[in-house]
């Protein structure tokens, strides 16, 4: 950060980025490809099932189902239909190219897992490069949240303005000490929502009378939740970031003791107030009395 | 020649258990040389000393869940870290069943981790799994000799096949590369001791032992009913002519066996770890990087050389290609493996390069 960019006295506590391990959602998508990659080559030139594989489209079809069945659980356990897209583009990128160079066996059998890994390598540096591209600066005065591959984007946050703080270690953040920490603002920033969506349909009779009904329900709960560009994500050390970022907070909010001291300095500042009126007043009144006797 | 009627009333059903307690001790030996070589390199390495803790709090807190589940306490809380786990019961239930969630939580832990291997062995070894009765045993039938002799056959065999696949497992083979990592990491969780960030106590195979003891001399009535059912199961299994009671305890044998021979390479790698931290800063990486290297040249070499023990001769070359660059380097450029004259050299020449820099300082 530019000592520009910094406000008067502000001086900067300390300047963070994500732990090359706190984007293992995205790195566990690629390592999955990877293993594919290895295991699918494997398969269809040294193990047994080898005799199995030997036409171009099964070779095609057991590649692509695995990817997208385990797109779909990704999907489902996560709640994010990107995984499948995502899963689902890098299957129709690898048939469109065999398709378009129109490849044989034994070269479909040495494209599909260097392209798998190939992916998958693609993938690392991308995840690398967004890592990289986030920047917390912790200072005196605030939290600099800022990021963004191509498009740049920055928050800050006033430490009088952080009404709560979130924090959250997974186990691999226990392991190598690194977590995430949400401020959230009194505007709400940094809360999201998880929703769920029941529905059940039942059909009564065969022949007779056909019934359907369909029972739904909704349900949302507020959560802590930011993008990790505007939290701090994956933080190490955690705890003693999250130590310094509360110390912060704590020293920019008023406690209860320091407001009693703050409404009784008030009353005794009225008080010398009215005593001084009060002393104005005695002194007009007796300025008027000696004029009255001088002017007699 | 028969067996006598007290030799198989009194004494055959312990045959099998001894076995089992002898296998376990030795386990407990290995674990306390893991917790050593562990406690060891903490300093430099906290995270895989946190990764082992992780995976033996979440063994023992699996076992003492499933201690609660078997004696239908219900579980209330569960909750693990890579410092502490707790499970609580959600009825507090006294006697044999408190005994029985406690047993499960002391000595689950030495079982559990091996139990997830023999179900990966029994889909990649395919044999070794049988239990049977040596024929020229058979006038022995249910006597002291031939129950041990049956576990000791048994753990015989199933440990000839399990050393035979150790030795010519294949590790470009991906089940078998997963299974050899999954050893190495359930090895490092096969201990019911968290090794803590301080030394605030005493945790070692005493200290389990301990707690052993104080579970069997705290209920005695409890140990009597629990080895009662054992000599009931084999009185059940003597009526019925089976080896039910000497195949359920080689179970617990192989299981055993598993542990030891996981225990071991995690001990080897972790012994390679804390010799690589007395290597300086740039040579540290080669002991590491020899592993690979050496065995994927040698399954090079015998692609182009077939070789009915490839994969065993690959092994060993990188076994011993691995221990030759640590003593090579151990011996170059730090001061093990140094006669007294090559100290007194390299001393000479420190003192001598101390002497020239006073000399360049004045």
């Amino acid at each position: 950060m530019n000592q520009e960019d910094l406000l008067n006295n502000e001086k900067i506590e300390k300047m963070l980025s994500p732990h090359p391990l706190s984007f293992m959602r995205y790195q566990a998508l690629c390592i999955f490809l990877i293993v594919w990659g290895v295991v699918f080559g494997w398969l269809i030139h040294f193990s047994d099932f080898r005799g199995q594989l030997a036409i171009p489209e099964i070779i095609l079809f057991a590649w692509a189902i695995v990817i997208i069945v385990v797109g779909v659980f990704a999907s489902l356990i996560t709640i994010r239909w990107r995984i499948f897209f995502l899963y689902l583009g890098v299957v129709l990128v690898g048939v469109a190219v065999i398709y378009w160079q129109g490849f044989d066996i034994g070269t479909t059998g040495l494209f599909i897992p260097s392209y798998t890994i190939a992916v998958s390598i693609i993938g690392f540096l991308i995840v690398e490069l967004y890592r990289r591209s986030h920047k917390y600066i912790i200072s005196n005065f605030r939290i600099i949240f800022k990021g963004g591959i191509v498009t740049k984007q920055e928050r800050t946050l006033r430490y009088d303005k952080i009404t709560d703080i979130n924090a959250k270690q997974g186990v691999l953040g226990q392991i190598f000490s690194f977590g995430t920490i949400i401020p959230i603002s009194q505007s709400g920033f940094g809360l999201g929502s998880d929703k769920s969506f029941a529905a059940g349909g039942v059909q009564l009779g065969e022949k007779r009378a056909k019934l359907l009904g369909i029972f739904g329900g909704g349900k949302e709960v507020q959560t802590p939740r930011a993008r990790s560009y505007f939290e701090l994500h994956g933080v190490h050390p955690y705890k003693e970031v999250r130590k310094l970022v509360e110390s912060m907070v704590q020293s920019s909010v008023i406690t209860p003791y320091q407001q009693e001291q703050v409404t009784v300095q008030k009353e005794q500042v009225d008080i010398q107030k009215q005593m001084r009126e009060l002393l104005k007043k005695q002194t007009g009144t007796k300025e008027e009395e000696t004029k009255e006797k001088e002017e007699t | 020649m028969a067996g006598s009627p007290i030799d198989i009333v009194v004494f055959a059903p312990l045959a099998p258990i001894l076995g089992v307690l002898l296998l376990w001790f030795i386990q407990m030996v290995f674990i306390e040389s893991q917790k050593f070589l562990l406690s060891k390199i903490r300093p430099k390495h906290e995270p895989l000393c946190r990764f082992t803790n992780f995976l033996g709090i979440l063994f023992q807190s699996i076992c003492h869940a499933l201690g609660y589940t078997v004696t239908k306490s219900g579980i209330s809380e569960f909750y693990i870290s890579v410092n502490y786990g707790k499970v609580a019961p959600k009825k507090q239930k006294k006697g044999i069943f408190e005994w029985l969630a406690n047993a499960f939580l002391f000595i689950g832990p030495f079982f559990i981790p091996a139990f997830l291997l023999l179900i990966c062995l029994f889909f990649l070894m395919g044999s070794g799994f049988e239990i049977s009765t040596p024929l020229e045993l058979v006038e022995l039938k249910y006597t002291f000799a031939e129950q041990i002799i049956t576990f000791g056959k048994s753990i015989h065999a199933f440990s000839q096949y399990f050393f035979g696949f150790l030795f010519s497992v294949d590790l470009l083979h991906p089940g078998h590369f997963g299974f050899f990592l999954l050893l190495i990491f359930l090895g490092m969780g096969i201990r019911p001791s968290y090794i803590g960030e301080e030394k605030r106590q005493k945790v070692d195979m005493m200290y389990d032992l301990k707690n052993i003891w104080s579970l069997i001399i705290h209920k005695p009535l409890y140990i009597f009913i629990l080895f009662l059912m054992a000599y009931l199961f084999f009185y059940i299994s003597f009526s019925f002519y089976q080896i039910w009671y000497a195949a359920l305890f080689s179970i617990f044998g192989w299981l055993s066996i598993i542990s030891i021979a996981a225990l071991v390479i995690a001990d080897m790698i972790l012994l390679l770890i804390k010799i690589a931290d007395e290597l300086p800063n740039g040579w540290r990486l080669l002991p590491y990087l020899t592993i690979p290297v050496s065995y994927i040249l040698a399954r090079v070499l015998f692609f182009f050389f077939q070789s009915e023990f490839s994969n065993s001769i690959s092994l060993l070359i990188m076994i011993c290609s691995t221990v030759i660059v640590v003593i090579l380097l151990l011996k170059h450029k730090t001061n093990k493996f140094k006669t007294k004259v090559d100290m007194k050299k390299l001393e000479k020449i420190e003192e001598d390069k101390d002497e020239s820099r006073r000399l360049v300082k004045q």
